[in-house]
């Protein structure tokens, strides 16, 4: 059974990408056809930014995943030469 | 000649990508020499593909959340798995197993 640590995480990350989703889609689709001194493009980073951002974020998860990765290898080696 | 419901997922998958992909290369960067689009159109149809796949991500994430926050124990199966237990050790039982 899902913990109430495991709603509150699971939660939260649903609630984190429907935010996420939302600021996106706004950024993305809806500012360019909104005049350019309209008030709401003080709450936007400017446009290249969102595209450096996410490949930023994936490079940076990417390099996690691959860290992760080597040091389980790394550990699994080095136990299975001390047993043999 | 492959016909699109006969061929492998990846087939499939390649086929979607790179007509979409081919589409979209050639509106952005104006391959048929058609009037240029609205500025606003082309900011948008430029960044598409990023959009499309930090949506994914999006959706990716929602659903590992989703999931996690409404994992569920199977106590159904988990009679059914411990009445099958029991059935077998009886039977070995019967056969003079010791357990």
């Amino acid at each position: 059974m899902a913990t109430a640590t495991d709603q509150v995480v699971g939660y939260g990350l649903v609630a984190f990408s429907l935010t996420l989703f939302a600021y996106y889609t706004i950024w993305i689709i809806i500012l360019p056809f909104i005049e350019s001194d309209h008030i709401i493009h003080k709450y936007f980073l400017p446009r290249e930014y969102s595209v450096i951002i996410p490949v930023a974020a994936g490079l940076l998860l990417l390099l996690f995943v691959g860290v992760f990765i080597a040091i389980i290898t790394w550990k699994n080696r080095t136990l299975t030469k001390k047993s043999a | 000649m492959y016909r699109f419901d006969t061929m492998t997922k990846l087939l499939q998958w390649l086929f979607m990508l790179a007509l979409l992909g081919g589409t979209w290369a050639t509106l952005t960067l104006n391959l048929l020499g058609l009037d240029p689009l609205p500025p606003p159109v082309y900011q948008v149809l430029w960044l598409l593909p990023t959009y499309l796949l930090v949506t994914f991500g999006c959706y990716s994430l929602g659903t590992v959340g989703y999931r996690l926050a409404t994992f569920n124990d199977c106590e159904e199966a988990a009679r059914e798995l411990h009445a099958q237990i029991r059935e077998a050790r009886d039977d070995l039982a019967q056969r003079g197993m010791k357990f």
